[in-house]
């Protein structure tokens, strides 16, 4: 069947006897977008294939909690309690955070403002693991506040690093610099006719953020609130480093736990069914409210500003919020640079984990691209919504089954296979970081492929391009910067990724985040600040170059 | 000579649906006139075969293009905007237009020809993005002689152009229909335009074509 749109025509006028043919109330059909069925056909067998990967996963977990025998101590009740707990705060308190960020940036104008707003956009793809570490280096027993605190006062503080507090302000360092980035795009989006408007008006600063700047806001924060409450929910890294032990674990981390220090299979699947639940749950209730960009267009300097006293707390918010969010990194390289850098570059162990970090992080961000442009020309050449919404159900893999549980059910399948599992590591790492990265891949690509079909989809059918022209000549020279980010983001979140390689990693096979971890735990701390501060390096530098690397490829044809 | 007969279609929701019928002769321009949601684009998507009528028929000289899906009809279209890929270059664009087996010689020759046959020689290395209105309608233009079809759909193709441009972009119309014998069908709500190119005018009146 071609991909066109079948419109079936409503019956109304059949009745009433307006007396049109019998034959327009039949079927019509739309032929707007040109036909290609192997990517249609393409997409639609990926789309069966993840599904039957992540239906054997689970299967192996259920089949797992079946087979096991005896029971297990853990307290299910109490660690969703928590889990919950901590993410409804990090929502809350990010979304709070993030609002006064994108009010504040967006009112103000100073040179390197576009370095700031770049800096708060890098938050989706810093490693939680480096941010606990720096927060570590600041609020910790022995950070830098309670040095300065001794030095000049002779008192020291309470660590509030560690526990509920420790995890709730690492989170709301990384993810309230996500929702300032976002909410930014929603207050740079208000049209300038708008503000004209309100600038001769007079509006005061209240009014301007009540009448103008809310309603702009306010139909990005549940959608937004519901990826936070997730990311938090499933907040792996920060939570292990920072949870300061059981009472604060989330289910994640209790996963894990399980696993690899408590051999309890039983209570993993237990745990991996009921985070299934709940993230299930969440994703039914976040799919209701509109989507969240993750390519974001370049801010703009605004033109009208508030009132002296408002500006003022304005660079006070901003301030804090830039301090919040560059210090714990600013901290991870200033102790990660010093003495512990060369003790680890003379390490073997430290090379063959770059090399294994960067080999992965390469398989996986090539792999999702593979896999995210499939899906996504696949769905962009249908109009009918229920196929697109087929052709979608593999973006909400990861955000129904998290890394850890993911890779439970790959550990548990690969066991049970009698594959050995140092064997399959390295090959389940990449695809369950390609999973994990999809729904951002897709949601990257989506987009501006299906603005393509929807602005040049006449004139491409009419034209009678080849699929294979169409994708070298308009949608990749098109995409290019797109793919860059793309690329970017799934390489960084596997190169910060612990999740995954936590529960396959052995002395032979770790990553960067594992080896820092390990570092952490034998309290080789300088070796772990030397990590971490190359980890950022190269997360910083993959998310800034990348997409610019291959924007300027895929634009070479051109010159 | 094109000739559309009855064709019937109703977008859904639609109470009363459009019945169009249409004739237009080679080398003449059929201008198509009408309300703003008259149908005017709606039968331009018939003829291009975006849409397919629930019944009716549509034949150029004896040959019948209902059963033809759009990118094999003898159809070339010109849009109000959108008609060219920004981050081509003119040629690029214009090559668009061209067999897929055709060598980079004759390619670059033909192509020559069609951007100096609009007036733009010289222009082949211009990215689409940093042309004017005009230029781009010229191009899409140059890229149309390419392909060769006989039908040509313009759609409000002089609305975004300032009033110089407008009249020798539609001299430039009026002028490749004649030498190429298209069979040209204008949709346009410019009265002058009309007035200035068409041989023959439709009106769009309560779904159907009434000749004026």
């Amino acid at each position: 069947m071609p991909p066109a749109l079948i419109v079936s025509l409503p019956l109304v006028g059949r009745d009433q006897g307006w007396g049109w043919p019998r034959q327009v109330a039949g079927i019509l059909t739309m032929l707007t977008l040109p036909r290609r069925p192997i990517r249609v056909a393409s997409a639609a067998i990926l789309t069966l294939a993840i599904a039957a990967l992540i239906a054997a996963v689970l299967w192996a977990i259920l089949a797992a909690a079946t087979d096991a025998s005896g029971g297990s101590r853990i307290d299910i009740a109490h660690l969703l309690r928590m889990t919950a707990l901590q993410a409804g705060l990090t929502m809350v308190l990010s979304l709070l955070v993030g609002t006064a960020l994108a009010w504040a940036l967006n009112r103000l104008r100073f040179f390197g403002r576009d370095l700031v707003v770049g800096l708060f956009a890098a938050a989706i793809v810093t490693p939680g693991m480096v941010v606990a570490f720096g927060l570590l280096s600041i609020w910790g027993r022995n950070g830098w506040i309670n040095q300065i605190a001794d030095t000049l006062f002779g008192i020291t503080f309470d660590s509030p690093a560690y526990g509920l507090s420790g995890i709730l302000l690492a989170h709301v360092v990384l993810d309230g610099a996500f929702a300032a980035r976002i909410l930014l795009a929603r207050l740079d989006a208000i049209p300038q006719s708008r503000l004209k408007m309100g600038q001769s008006l007079g509006l005061s600063a209240w009014k301007r953020f009540a009448l103008i700047d809310w309603p702009a806001l306010r139909g990005s924060l549940p959608g937004l609130g519901a990826i936070i409450f997730l990311l938090a929910f499933t907040s792996f890294p920060i939570v292990l480093l920072l949870g300061g032990g059981p009472a604060n674990q989330t289910l994640e981390v209790a996963i894990y736990t399980a696993v690899r220090l408590d051999f309890d299979l039983v209570g993993a699947v237990r745990l991996a069914l009921t985070q299934i639940a709940v993230c299930s749950l969440v994703i039914v209730v976040a799919s209701a409210f509109s989507p969240i960009p993750s390519a974001l267009g370049r801010s703009v300097q605004p033109r009208w500003r508030d009132a002296a006293p408002v500006r003022a707390l304005q660079w006070f918010t901003l301030a804090l919020g830039a301090i919040g969010f560059a210090l714990p990194l600013v901290s991870v390289l200033y102790d990660g640079l010093g003495a512990g850098l060369v003790r680890v570059l003379g390490q073997a162990s430290f090379w063959w984990s770059t090399l294994t970090s960067i080999s992965i992080g390469a398989s996986s961000a090539l792999l999702t691209l593979v896999l995210a442009l499939v899906l996504a020309l696949g769905r962009s050449a249908v109009e009918h919504r229920v196929a697109r919404t087929v052709l979608n159900i593999p973006a909400y893999a990861y955000l129904a089954v998290p890394a850890v549980v993911l890779s439970l059910g790959f550990f548990l399948l690969v066991r049970a296979s009698g594959v050995s599992v140092s064997l399959a590591a390295p090959i389940v790492v990449v695809i369950a970081n390609s999973l994990l990265s999809l729904p951002f891949a897709i949601a990257t690509l989506g987009p501006p492929l299906d603005a393509i079909m929807r602005t040049r989809g006449k004139l491409i059918r009419s034209l009678g391009l080849s699929g294979w022209h169409q994708f070298s000549r308009i949608e990749y020279p098109l995409l290019g910067r797109d793919i860059g980010l793309m690329l970017a983001l799934a390489f960084c979140f596997s190169l910060g990724d612990l999740g995954v390689i936590a529960l396959f990693g052995t002395q032979d096979f770790q990553t960067l985040p594992l080896l820092m971890y390990r570092a952490l735990g034998s309290y080789k701390t300088n070796d772990a600040a030397a990590i971490a501060a190359l980890l950022l390096i190269f997360t910083i530098a993959a998310f800034v170059g990348l997409p610019r690397l291959v924007e300027r490829i895929a634009h070479a044809p051109r010159r | 000579m094109l000739r559309a007969d009855n064709l019937v279609f109703a977008h859904p929701g639609q109470r009363t649906p459009y019945r169009f019928t249409l004739e237009a002769r080679p080398g003449e321009v059929t201008a198509v006139s009408g309300a703003s949601g008259s149908g005017k684009s709606t039968l331009l998507d018939l003829l291009a075969g975006f849409l397919q009528p629930a019944s009716g028929s549509l034949d150029l000289d004896g040959l019948a293009l209902l059963p033809l899906p759009p990118e094999r009809r003898p159809v070339s279209l010109l849009l109000q905007a959108d008609n060219l890929f920004e981050h081509l270059s003119a040629s690029e664009n214009v090559a668009l237009g061209l067999p897929r087996d055709i060598d980079k010689a004759s390619a670059r020759e033909r192509i020559a020809a069609a951007l100096a046959e609009v007036g733009l020689s010289g222009f082949e290395t211009q990215l689409a993005a940093n042309l004017s209105g005009g230029q781009k309608q010229r191009v899409a233009l140059a890229r149309t002689l390419l392909r060769d079809r006989p039908v040509l759909l313009l759609d409000e193709p002089f609305s975004a152009l300032d009033d110089e441009t407008r009249r020798t972009t539609r001299d430039l119309v009026g002028e490749l229909t004649r030498r190429h014998g298209w069979h040209t069908v204008l949709v346009s709500h410019h009265a002058d335009d009309i007035a200035a190119l068409a041989s023959r005018h439709y009106r769009i009146v309560e779904g159907k074509l009434e000749r004026v």
